[in-house]
């Protein structure tokens, strides 16, 4: 072989002619050693010795070296050890058997050597089978998105395969649309069929396919075996996550359920009063039968229409409470003055109420805040409802507002009203929540949780404090929105 | 009485139009009746009445639309009712071209207010345009640039004094944030009403007798301004 063909064979071809080349060189070798030692070793321990390098041989280079060796060792043995010597003429029939026995351990040893290294092979492969399938089992446990369970089994059947290209399919159920990964990540779809298709099936149906592309080799029994494994584990997390999501549906349901009967029941109480009082007032001044002077009359007429105003009120906070319950709640942003809206809504206040002096020491000159100028002045009116309804009579009522240093802007509404047990300072913005004995103060309980609703809509927080002269409610609004504030000059 | 004021009421509620027909009959206004949008729509046709009282959320038509159809072919003054936190349905209707709005549950006299300033503004669109605005002791000379407080010249930037003009000229009416950025700004600006908030402050503070509880120009919550001439 000159050097230059060697080159273009392929390496594997130079790996084998190396095995046999050195099968014949170990032959060779045992020859030099046993015809150095020939005088005092008899012929048939001899023979016994060259079971050695063959046995070796096979089980080092499998079956063709080995019967190469076996060759070479029969002729060998032949012509140094069996007289005539250096003649390859056999005079016994016997030193025949001596080839078979060569040749006969060469393939027995081969066969066992393979059985051995074919089971060894079938149990790496099963470990890992068994490892895949783990970690498979490990990385879906506990996940309830179908699209991530859809994501990882796509992945790891990728990895595990390796093969070329997956795509996972979900079919579309009623409320859910379909999924489809494909992995890897590239524009286009192959527009040959797939090399291995799996369903992915439970016992409630077909839920879609696994589809696999390889090129390099064909695909094994053994491993579509696998991918049906793979299929069907996906199939078990995807059907417990569609579980889950249902037991998580049918939690909400509950529990809105259990929300709306204690709405209903709070709630008609507080539509009933004021439409007593709209009812009373109405009835009197029609019936003939009383002359109503004019004060007592005019003093019907305002109550009724307090009472309306009330009625009123109480709609918008149910409207809004039913927005946020539903997600619905979204603000409508503008650049807004914060002493125009809370201005707006201390008059309001004022002209229906003068039970307490409220003083506002918003100044017009803080930055203008982003936020829904409707969703805001219901923030003051409950939150200034509230302080009315729950401190003392002549007592007043502070709003104050000043800029953070981080481009927020705080807001206080502080009274004069009772501390709130400190356990109780976070929960009185829950629904329904209320200190007192609900038949001394009115009010349905919501006013709080929407006000919480809203600064949260509109990425602030809310809190309330016990002070030293009083009670607070606190909260923060953002001076940022869509990452800028607003682009003007302020003077010309 | 021929010469009383007629006003066309479009409403889907029977309540509402048994309620509004009873008192504007006693308050001396000719009064018809539409409880569909395209029933209105006809009637508006048929008796070019002289106000339309307009309920935005009707079954077979969007108030929205009917505003737009009427504003077709006719100017007739249009006031839309509507219930609170539905802002943009408003602003959509003035835009659409309504000319002012309630909020329903509404008082009585807030719309009869309504219905004068509608009245009084269609009468003057006819006529010629007013040149000298007076709101209190406000004096805002529209031809002259000139504006006086209390007798004594206001300076006013030339911003500042475009906008307090064109809120002036439209004195009474509820003017949305898009439109009064669109007459004084720009087009493009249309949705720059932080631009508004400063200069109306501003306008305000050198106006204003009390900024803070301003007497003059009125926010209208989420959908403009209102420039008060009447004491």
């Amino acid at each position: 072989m000159d050097p230059e063909s060697v080159r273009l064979y392929p390496r594997q071809v130079v790996v084998v002619a190396a095995h046999y080349l050195l099968s014949l060189v170990l032959v060779a070798l045992t020859t030099g050693i046993l015809y150095v030692l020939r005088s005092s070793i008899n012929p048939a321990v001899v023979a016994l010795l060259y079971l050695l390098p063959v046995g070796l041989i096979t089980s080092l280079w499998g079956l063709g070296p080995g019967i190469l060796a076996a060759l070479a060792a029969f002729l060998a043995f032949n012509y140094f050890f069996i007289e005539p010597y250096y003649t390859l003429f056999v005079h016994q029939p016997q030193d025949i058997l001596a080839l078979f026995v060569f040749l006969g351990i060469a393939v027995l040893i081969n066969q066992l050597l393979g059985r051995t290294r074919r089971s060894l092979e079938q149990a790496t492969s099963r470990e890992q089978e068994a490892i895949r399938l783990y970690e498979l089992s490990t990385m879906l446990a506990g996940l309830n998105n179908e699209q991530a369970i859809v994501q990882i089994l796509a992945a790891r059947s990728l990895e595990a395969f390796q093969a070329d290209r997956i795509i996972v399919f979900l079919e579309a159920r009623p409320g859910k649309e379909a999924i489809q990964v494909n992995y890897p990540e590239k524009d286009g779809l192959p527009d040959y069929k797939a090399d291995l298709l799996v369903p992915m099936q439970t016992a409630r149906g077909l839920l879609g396919e696994i589809r696999l592309w390889r090129k390099a080799r064909p695909f094994a029994p053994t491993e579509d075996r696998l991918l049906r494994t793979f299929a069907s584990q996906g199939a078990l997390a995807i059907e417990r996550a569609q579980l889950a999501q249902a037991e998580t549906r049918a939690r909400v349901l509950e529990e809105s359920d259990r929300l709306k009967s204690s709405l209903l029941s709070s709630v008609s109480h507080e539509l009933r009063t004021p439409l007593a009082t709209i009812k009373a007032g109405v009835s009197s001044l029609r019936t003939g039968e009383m002359d109503w002077d004019s004060g007592s009359r005019s003093e019907l007429l305002s109550a009724i229409e307090e009472e309306t105003d009330h009625l009123n009120q109480l709609v918008s906070n149910l409207l809004n409470m039913s927005r946020i319950e539903a997600g619905a709640l979204k603000p409508e942003r503008n650049w807004n003055v914060l002493a125009e809206i809370v201005l707006g809504v201390v008059n309001r206040i004022s002209k229906r109420s003068s039970s307490h002096e409220i003083r506002t020491e918003v100044s017009e000159d803080l930055p203008l805040v982003p936020v829904d100028y409707i969703q805001m002045e219901q923030v003051f009116t409950n939150l200034i409802s509230n302080s009315i309804k729950y401190s003392p009579d002549n007592t007043p009522i502070q709003i104050l507002a000043w800029p953070s240093q981080s481009q927020e802007i705080l807001v206080q509404v502080k009274n004069q009203g009772p501390p709130v047990p400190e356990s109780d300072l976070e929960r009185i913005f829950e629904k329904f929540h209320r200190i007192t004995a609900a038949d001394r103060i009115t009010g349905a309980g919501l006013g709080l949780s929407i006000c919480k609703g809203i600064i949260e809509a509109h990425g602030g927080r809310i809190w309330a404090e016990n002070l030293p002269d009083g009670f607070a409610f606190n909260f923060s609004l953002p001076l940022i929105w869509e990452g800028a504030s607003p682009r003007i000059e302020l003077h010309e | 009485m021929s010469s009383n004021p007629h006003v066309l009421v479009i409403d889907d509620e029977p309540q509402i139009l048994r309620a509004l027909r009873t008192i504007l009959t006693a308050k001396h206004f000719r009064v018809s009746v539409a409880s569909r949008g395209e029933e209105g729509l006809a009637l508006a046709a048929a008796e070019s009445p002289d106000v339309i009282i307009l309920d935005l959320s009707m079954p077979d038509m969007d108030g929205v639309e009917v505003c737009s159809r009427l504003r077709e072919w006719t100017q007739v003054p249009i006031v839309v009712l509507s219930v609170r936190d539905s802002e943009r349905d408003k602003v959509m209707a003035l835009d659409a071209g309504a000319d002012d709005y309630l909020t329903k549950p509404f008082g009585i006299e807030e719309l009869l207010a309504r219905i004068r300033v509608a009245l009084r503004h269609s009468t003057q669109t006819m006529g010629s345009k007013k040149a000298v605005v007076t709101a209190g002791s406000l004096i805002i000379d529209l031809v002259q640039h000139i504006v006086t407080r209390d007798e004594v010249e206001v300076k006013l930037t030339a911003t500042e004094f475009k906008l307090l003009a064109y809120l002036a000229a439209n004195a009474g009416r509820v003017l949305t944030h898009r439109a009064i950025l669109a007459a004084v700004w720009d087009p493009a600006d249309v949705d720059r009403v932080e631009y508004l908030r400063v200069y109306i402050r501003q306008l305000r503070k050198k106006l204003e007798n009390d900024p803070e509880h301003p007497r003059f120009i009125l926010n209208e919550p989420g959908i403009g301004y209102r420039f008060i001439v009447e004491e």
